[in-house]
């Protein structure tokens, strides 16, 4: 009776066509966030070990698998990348090599984490949910095609991320950083939105294809607004890949947050971070490269001298790890500021095999630490190699791929980097980045002297370290991956070269 | 069918600004003669309810009892608290009965909805609505006015600067709150059903056909309704739901405070927002105006339609005010949040749904089956979850009672 | 266009004002109060543009929700009366150096792009404006356009009352 008495109105919407096989990805890692929710408000015992962590880690190796068939179909000729959902957001190889990454990164940490918190005594399933939501928040970043689809990829990322950083309630430390996180989070997405109304402001859109072919069509007579929009977008995509001198979060929340947690920020944030700082100033804004360049530039300088010269002078160990990722954001940058094919490729090859390094080393400072989460400090690691002779070496393996020792991934990154900036003509930032590279080599050699070199009799013994299943699986990947990579790293160039952005206009 | 407020359509002259200028003094002698009527009807009917006489000294049968009241409000002494805010202590009468006023310019209280009328009345030589403003966001303007009124609960509250005033504010404003989001999700009903969010429009699309069975209480078949009702009552703080002013608990609630015309004006903002929800239910449910055009002049029916209806409403206020009895805080919030939220929300799904499958030419058996087998999923899961939830509880506090007897 | 001028004035200046008193009151309340001001000039100036469905939600959102929770927050925390004293820190004078560097620049953008650009006159009626920028057309730009940050929206709020209810939630 009611459905046949509804006032009948004719006008319809007219929806946009949605690619399901390109969102897959998204709708795979957020299926599985609600999934965990929904088992832990129906089960009222606790389920069997492992089962959320397993859940996830399934999730994004579905995510994974979706992507390579994506893969398949962008990197094919007669197909090639495209938009989806009304120009929204673009598939191509880029997006595809940061679907990879990013759920490499939640796969990785919940590894990590699904030992971390039944230690801490923290079980439930909300790291994980938070987790995937942050990492599909970052796949929207890497895929988007839209200005405010970035925006808002950065904030479900960030949102999520800020309570994961506080999520070891009993640790004030872990509180603080959440808070310190949240006031300086929400202020840099301020900026971020401000210069993207600027961009708006300055070409009539804020879908990246229309940008780029405005900025292609036009020249404009005052780029005053389009200049001072670059400037904020960078601030806003600086704070989160924590390059100087948006960087002073860094050392506090990564210290103060749980060790996988950090993990997590230091992978898959980070890669968000350079996504759309790649697709948005190098590929939708190549038209005015020679005005963003000296910027990024100077950022990365900064960034390359402050992260590796403060490193050295801490003493905790999760601390330095803060400084050298803000020094490898500085390297990344170095591929950034090239703003070539070969720069972009480089950048890409440095975020993936950096990802493998950090997460292992914050695996292995997960496990040292105890309960807890408390002995960061070099001592704990002293005489690491008498204890735990396999979780040393593993360990000194990640800290030699950070300093770019050949036969380790870490050294081809950086090479490419370089190399890419000697070809873009960046001879000082290449030489600047060599030096700092040599320098933050003390930092890492420090540590891995401890480990090694250091009497036991006279410091105190660190706490008994352990190694669970879940964390062996991600650190035996992670130094897996270093290794070979460093090795045989053909496959991955290969594959880091064919996923250069592209900007396709929207409704193609 | 839909169109704006002819009275603007031919521009602006001194006749359009006059009939603007007299339909807003009329709106407001409206409101201000129902509130004087409403207090006195409150008080006679609860007083035949308990059994004794009312109000019986001023006026006939007492209905002057409240232009007694209001003049000696007036020639009180108005007493601000030591330790008040005086800035805020003074703004805040004014925000509660500036929004419980505005509320009232989107009722059309008249107009022939039928035929050619259009709800037009023709006035000095132009078509008008008899509503005071048409804007295009219509309900939605409910919504924000009812969100705004919270600011003079919440700030009389804690600009008093003393205990019982600040408990009550805070316990007003989490119940209006709480019950805006069931209030709005049941408005979308009525707006998915009507199509426009103007309350025009809304009152023209259930007298479009003429009969009780498009009123949208039908249409959106009654679950809207009652929840709206509910929501309204909690929103309005008046009893059951009245917890705010509890005389027992906290001596008169957030304007305790106040006296003189400053507490006159929170009594004020009572009744008109008691007032205005009551025509808000009828015109977003029962047809507004629209209704038979009897003999006599014909402009009078809508009018005379739209106050019969608005009085069953004032009506049945208060009588579950002189019946039902007040309920406890956190059963007031589980209501809301625990039933009335899930329930509106899955209904507006179910109807929206029903919709959908319509515009598609889908299977008009199948998707209603589809809608309900997929509701009682959610509710199954919903309920599994609470229980979940209560176990989980009772499990937690029963380790806490064991660690303090430990 | 002088109405809507004149109209433009005042609220600017009401809001700028209201800004700046809102960072100097010694009072969280009053500032909240005056927040709820720079909001309401922000949502009147929507109507001026004619944008009335952005004005209202600007309204319920802002001024209905946000700023209601914020109160709800202090009266429930540090509902102090009369001044307090430790809203201030001794960065106050860096802050207003770098929010007036901020406006200069910003401004400066802002002029030297658009300089004395003034809006087209649209000769619309009512009902045409309605079709372009009403609330109808806002739906449609939702569910078309914007269909992916509509829909990554919700996975936003999904992430915030997660991560709400973990924070809060005591052990």
């Amino acid at each position: 009776m009611t459905a046949a008495l509804l006032f009948a109105q004719v006008e319809k919407v007219a929806t946009p066509k949605l690619d399901w096989a390109a969102t897959a990805p998204l709708l795979i890692l957020c299926g599985a966030a609600l999934l965990l929710l929904l088992i832990s408000s129906l089960t009222t015992s606790r389920p069997a070990r492992g089962t959320y962590a397993v859940i996830t880690v399934l999730a994004s190796a579905f995510a994974i698998g979706t992507a390579g068939v994506l893969w398949a179909r962008v990197t094919d000729a007669e197909r090639g990348a495209f938009t989806t959902a009304a120009g929204a957001l673009t598939v191509d190889g880029f997006s595809v090599f940061f679907i990879v990454v990013i759920s490499l990164g939640i796969a990785l940490s919940a590894l990590l984490a699904d030992d971390y918190l039944r230690r801490e005594n923290l079980d439930g399933p909300e790291l994980y949910v938070l987790m995937l939501l942050s990492g599909a928040g970052g796949i929207v970043m890497a895929m988007a095609n839209d200005l405010i689809v970035v925006f808002l990829g950065l904030e479900t990322l960030s949102i999520a991320l800020y309570v994961m950083a506080g999520f070891n309630r009993r640790r004030a430390e872990s509180r603080e950083s959440a808070m310190k996180y949240f006031v300086l989070g929400a202020f840099s997405s301020a900026f971020l939105l401000y210069g993207i109304a600027f961009i708006y402001g300055a070409t009539g859109s804020t879908n990246l294809g229309d940008i780029a072919g405005f900025l292609n069509a036009n020249t404009l007579e005052h780029t005053g607004l389009l200049l001072g929009g670059f400037a904020l977008l960078l601030v806003g995509f600086g704070f989160k890949a924590s390059a100087v001198p948006f960087h002073v979060w860094t050392p506090d929340v990564y210290q103060g947050a749980p060790t996988p947690v950090t993990a997590f920020m230091a992978s898959a944030s980070k890669a968000a971070a350079f996504a759309a700082l790649l697709r948005v100033f190098v590929s939708t804004f190549a038209e005015y490269r020679l005005d963003w360049q000296p910027l990024i530039w100077g950022i990365a300088v900064l960034t390359l001298v402050v992260g590796s010269v403060l490193a050295i002078v801490q003493t905790d160990v999760k601390r330095m790890m803060a400084y050298s990722s803000i020094s490898h954001a500085g390297f990344i940058l170095v591929g950034v500021q090239a703003a070539t094919a070969q720069g972009v490729s480089a950048a890409l090859f440095y975020v993936l095999s950096y990802t493998f390094m950090i997460v292992g080393t914050f695996g292995v400072a997960t496990l040292v630490s105890g309960k807890g989460d408390e002995h960061h400090g070099l001592e704990a690691y002293r005489g690491l190699s008498r204890r735990r002779p396999g979780l040393a070496l593993t360990f000194t393996v990640f800290l030699l791929a950070q300093a770019g020792v050949p036969l380790t991934s870490g050294f081809l990154a950086k090479f490419y980097v370089i190399g890419a900036a000697v070809d873009a003509h960046s001879y000082a930032l290449a030489l600047i980045a060599m030096l700092s590279s040599v320098v933050s080599a003390f930092l890492y050699l420090r540590i891995v002297v401890a480990m090694y070199m250091t009497d036991e009799e006279g410091a105190e013994p660190g706490p008994r370290v352990r190694v669970p299943l879940g964390a062996g699986v991600a650190l035996g990947l992670a130094v897996a991956f270093t290794v070979v990579v460093g090795i045989l790293p053909q496959q991955v160039v290969h594959w880091a070269d064919r996923a250069i952005p592209v900007v396709l206009a929207s409704g193609r | 069918m839909f169109a704006a407020d002819p009275l603007f359509s031919t521009g602006i002259d001194f006749g359009v600004v006059l009939i603007a200028l007299a339909k807003s003094i009329i709106g407001f002698l409206f409101v201000l003669i129902g509130v004087i009527f409403m207090i006195w009807f409150e008080r006679k009917l609860i007083a035949d309810f308990q059994n004794r006489i009312g109000p019986n000294r001023a006026g006939p049968w007492g209905m002057l009892q409240t232009l007694a009241d209001g003049i000696k409000l007036i020639f009180k002494e108005d007493l601000r608290p030591d330790g008040s805010d005086s800035l805020v202590f003074r703004l805040a009468p004014y925000l509660s009965v500036v929004p419980a006023f505005l509320t009232f310019t989107i009722v059309p209280i008249g107009g022939i909805f039928t035929g050619a009328h259009q709800g037009t009345v023709h006035l000095f030589g132009h078509d008008t609505f008899l509503q005071v403003a048409d804007p295009p966001i219509g309900v939605l303007f409910l919504l924000a006015m009812s969100s705004i009124g919270i600011y003079g609960a919440m700030l009389a509250g804690w600009a008093s600067g003393s205990k019982y005033p600040l408990l009550g504010s805070v316990r007003a404003s989490a119940s209006m709150i709480s019950y805006e989001a069931a209030l709005g999700l049941s408005v979308v009903s009525v707006v998915l059903m009507s199509g426009s969010l103007t309350t025009h429009d809304i009152v023209a699309a259930q007298a479009s056909g003429g009969s009780i069975l498009d009123w949208n209480i039908v249409v959106t078949a009654f679950v809207p309704f009652v929840v709206f009702c509910i929501a309204a009552t909690a929103e309005l703080n008046r009893p059951p739901f009245d917890f705010a002013e509890a005389e027992q608990e906290l001596v008169g609630g957030f304007h305790t405070e106040y006296s003189s015309m400053r507490f006159g004006m929170f009594y004020l903002a009572e009744f008109m927002n008691t007032i205005t929800m009551s025509a808000i239910i009828v015109t977003l449910f029962l047809g507004g105006p629209s209704g038979p055009i009897g003999p006599g002049p014909d402009q009078v029916w809508p009018f005379f339609w739209f106050l019969l209806k608005l009085l069953v409403f004032l009506a049945a206020f208060v009588w579950v005010r002189g019946t039902v009895p007040r309920y406890r805080y956190d059963q007031l919030m589980d209501l809301g949040w625990k039933r009335l939220i899930p329930i509106s929300l899955m209904w507006l799904l179910f109807i929206a749904g029903i919709r959908i499958g319509r515009d598609q030419n889908w299977s008009p058996v199948l998707v209603p089956l589809a809608a309900i087998g997929l509701g009682a999923l959610t509710v199954g899961l919903l309920a599994g979850s609470m229980r979940t939830a209560a176990i989980r509880r009772e499990q937690s506090d029963e380790d806490d009672l064991g660690e303090v007897s430990a | 266009m002088i109405a809507q001028n004149i109209a433009f004035g005042i609220l600017a200046a009401s809001s700028v004002l209201a800004a700046i008193r809102m960072v100097t009151t010694k009072n969280v309340v009053h500032a909240a109060l005056y927040l709820v001001v720079v909001l309401g000039s922000v949502a009147a100036n929507y109507i001026l543009l004619a944008a009335e469905f952005v004005a209202v939600v600007q309204l319920l959102v802002y001024i209905g929700a946000i700023v209601v929770l914020f109160l709800f927050g202090v009266m429930l925390t540090r509902a102090k009366l009369g001044h307090e004293g430790e809203l201030d820190n001794d960065q106050r004078g860096l802050a207003a150096v770098t929010a007036l560097l901020i406006l200069g620049i910003l401004g400066y953008v802002l002029v030297d792009y658009f300089g004395d650009d003034k809006l087209p006159q649209l000769n619309r009626t009512h009902e045409q404006l309605n079709a372009t920028r009403g609330t109808g057309a806002v739906g449609n730009a939702i569910f078309s356009t914007y269909l992916i940050p509509f829909e990554v929206v919700s996975v936003l709020l999904l992430a915030a009352l997660v991560g709400a209810i973990v924070l809060a939630r005591r052990d």
